[in-house]
């Protein structure tokens, strides 16, 4: 550990919180981040819609690693580690494509999708000792939630569901929108930022930076003739823990920019099928507010109605974050509404949206502030601490993950905060309580 | 009334001087000026960063920019609350390997390189890639129906935004 005694100041009575910036700058925390949490936690890797048919494939860099993620000839969902067995070199060099062997080029060691080695040329030159069926591709814990495909280095977590806990009502809100499945749009954006991973996961369920960052975003809006949710409704949301460092903010409806009448008389159909199918007040809670989900360590899932972003953040260095964001989209949604979602959610997320580099100049500024940690040690993140109803705009979401990290690096265990997530849109269909016994930690 | 410029007449040299032109007013934040370059169906685009070959329009990609956002673009560049360009980042943008493509009746397809260089805070960062424009002969000179940016960086890292117009 370092020097500092606390990491987090996590006083309920006076209703104060506070994180030492160290967490943000320091080398020995980083990297204890690496073997206290990102190997032992479930981390995304992607959705199966990526893989839709046999042997597709993706490379991607997971928790450092770079993973393979396919469908194998059988339709399974395989991850596995892009590391020969023999001497390490990578097997995969190619981002996507379709493949049933991968054969790597440095001896020419070859693997099926399943991660079988299937080939080594001049084999006859082992021992009888060698035994190729230990020598497949590693396949570290892969479990698939709705679609969405998570990893797990470490031995000791439970499985993704009960790891999911409360989380599990938002991520059923966005693939339950279509009855044909949830689509990821072709196209990846793949971003870097200067500054700590932890501040993306704070913004990515921030609603009090709403208007001071994105101003300009609210302007452009109401210049071609949209009223944004916020503004018209004036409710400030709510801000909701959901076990295990997940948490959400949810808000009123943005507003929809550039909607024409057939994209709006499109949308009005789409949304009494959905009515249909799922009631009102389903339908209402899924298409009719903004969820901006952050999931424990480096995910978030933000349904802002016009788009849905799926994100990730891996750190490189203390001040250095890998971002990847995909577009979410359900198969089924009209030949309008399509690139209707795609222009929405580019001109708003993405780095060269009109929103995110406002952000990720916001994160990178602080991380300049942190300069000054000898002087100014602690951030602030007490907003709406003793409220009994925490809004989207207080700071109940951030709580929720540092108490998760804190538990993770120094040991300190915690109380949760706040109602749980109000879920009486499924009319009393409740799912088992979650949040009490799944504990929280990978040891559990 | 004077006539159209003629696509036909029009040489690389032309075409030079008004990318160069069109660089100038970009360098020097005069967007305005440069939004006064494009026709009214006009459309701005950058691929997504892996799939440079798909349509921006079906694609998650960078920017799909239509007349009325294009200006609601500049509109917000020109703000202080556009923080990410607050202060302004200075750019200079080399233009290079400019072909024509194309020659329709009245239009030009017209090919260029393109290494935009970006200074602020002490950081650097150089964009490489090539511009596709449809370039449109008028009265008063040419004018940009559509101009693609596509990058040859896969992964915008150390780049992490692109606040600027590319």
């Amino acid at each position: 550990m370092t020097s500092i005694e606390k990491l987090v100041v996590d006083d309920r009575e006076r209703g104060l919180f506070r994180v030492h910036r160290s967490a943000f700058t320091s080398e020995e925390i980083f990297k204890r981040e690496q073997e206290q949490i990102f190997n032992e936690s479930w981390l995304y890797v992607g959705h199966e819609s990526e893989i839709a048919n046999p042997n597709d494939f993706h490379t991607r860099r997971v928790g450092g690693r770079t993973v393979i993620y396919t469908r194998d000839r059988h339709g399974e969902i395989q991850v596995m580690l892009n590391s020969c067995r023999h001497r390490g070199a990578e097997v995969c060099r190619e981002r996507r494509g379709n493949r049933k062997v991968f054969t790597c080029f440095y001896h020419g060691w070859a693997y099926n999708n399943e991660g079988k080695l299937v080939a080594v040329p001049d084999g006859d030159s082992y021992s009888e000792e060698f035994d190729r069926a230990e020598h497949g591709l590693h396949k570290p814990r892969s479990e698939t939630y709705r679609g969405f495909t998570f990893v797990n280095f470490g031995a000791a977590a439970p499985s993704l569901e009960i790891y999911l806990a409360d989380a599990r009502y938002l991520i059923d809100l966005v693939a339950d929108q279509s009855t044909t499945g949830m689509q990821i749009v072709r196209g990846i954006h793949n971003y870097s930022m200067r500054a700590n991973w932890k501040l993306l996961m704070e913004n990515s369920c921030d609603g009090y930076h709403g208007f001071t960052v994105h101003q300009t975003y609210f302007e452009m809006m109401m210049n071609l003739g949209v009223t944004p949710g916020l503004i018209a409704d004036k409710s400030n949301g709510s801000g909701r823990e959901l076990g295990n460092g997940h948490a959400v903010a949810e808000s009123p409806e943005l507003g929809m920019p550039l909607m024409s009448e057939e994209i709006l008389a499109a949308t009005t159909e789409r949304r009494a099928a959905m009515v249909a199918r799922l009631g009102e007040a389903h339908t209402k809670r899924m298409l009719n507010t903004t969820r901006n989900l952050i999931l424990f360590p480096n995910m978030a899932l933000i349904d802002l109605n016009f788009g849905i972003q799926v994100r990730t953040m891996f750190p490189t260095a203390p001040d250095r974050t890998e971002i990847t964001g995909w577009q979410l989209m359900p198969k089924d949604a009209p030949a309008a509404v399509k690139p209707y979602r795609i222009d929405n959610a580019l001109t708003f997320w993405g780095p060269a949206g009109l929103a995110t580099p406002d952000d990720v100049e916001g994160l990178e500024q602080c991380q300049r502030g942190f300069a000054s940690m000898r002087e100014i040690e602690w951030s602030d993140i007490s907003r709406g601490m003793r409220s009994a109803e925490p809004t989207a705009v207080d700071e109940l979401q951030m709580r929720s993950f540092w108490r998760q990290w804190n538990e993770r690096i120094t040991g300190e265990k915690s109380l949760p905060e706040g109602p749980r997530y109000d879920t009486s849109y499924l009319g009393g269909a409740t799912p088992d309580a979650v949040l009490e016994t799944s504990g929280s930690g990978p040891s559990q | 009334m004077t006539n159209n410029l003629q696509s036909s007449e029009l040489t690389r040299s032309d075409v030079e001087e008004f990318l160069y032109w069109e660089a100038a007013l970009l360098d020097e934040w005069r967007l305005e000026e440069w939004l006064d370059l494009f026709t009214i169906d006009c459309l701005y685009e950058i691929p997504a960063p892996d799939r440079p070959d798909d349509d921006p329009g079906e694609t998650f990609a960078l920017i799909h920019d239509h007349r009325a956002m294009l200006e609601q673009r500049v509109i917000r560049l020109k703000k202080p609350t556009a923080h990410a360009e607050f202060p302004h980042s200075r750019t200079r943008r080399m233009i290079s390997n400019v072909r024509i493509l194309g020659r329709g009746a009245d239009e030009l397809k017209v090919g260029a390189n393109f290494a935009v260089f970006r200074m602020r805070q002490g950081i650097e960062v150089t964009y490489v890639g090539r511009y596709e424009y449809v370039l449109i002969p008028r009265t008063d000179g040419l004018k940009i129906r559509h101009r693609k940016a596509i990058l040859d960086q896969e992964v915008l890292d150390p780049h992490g935004k692109i606040s600027i117009i590319l």
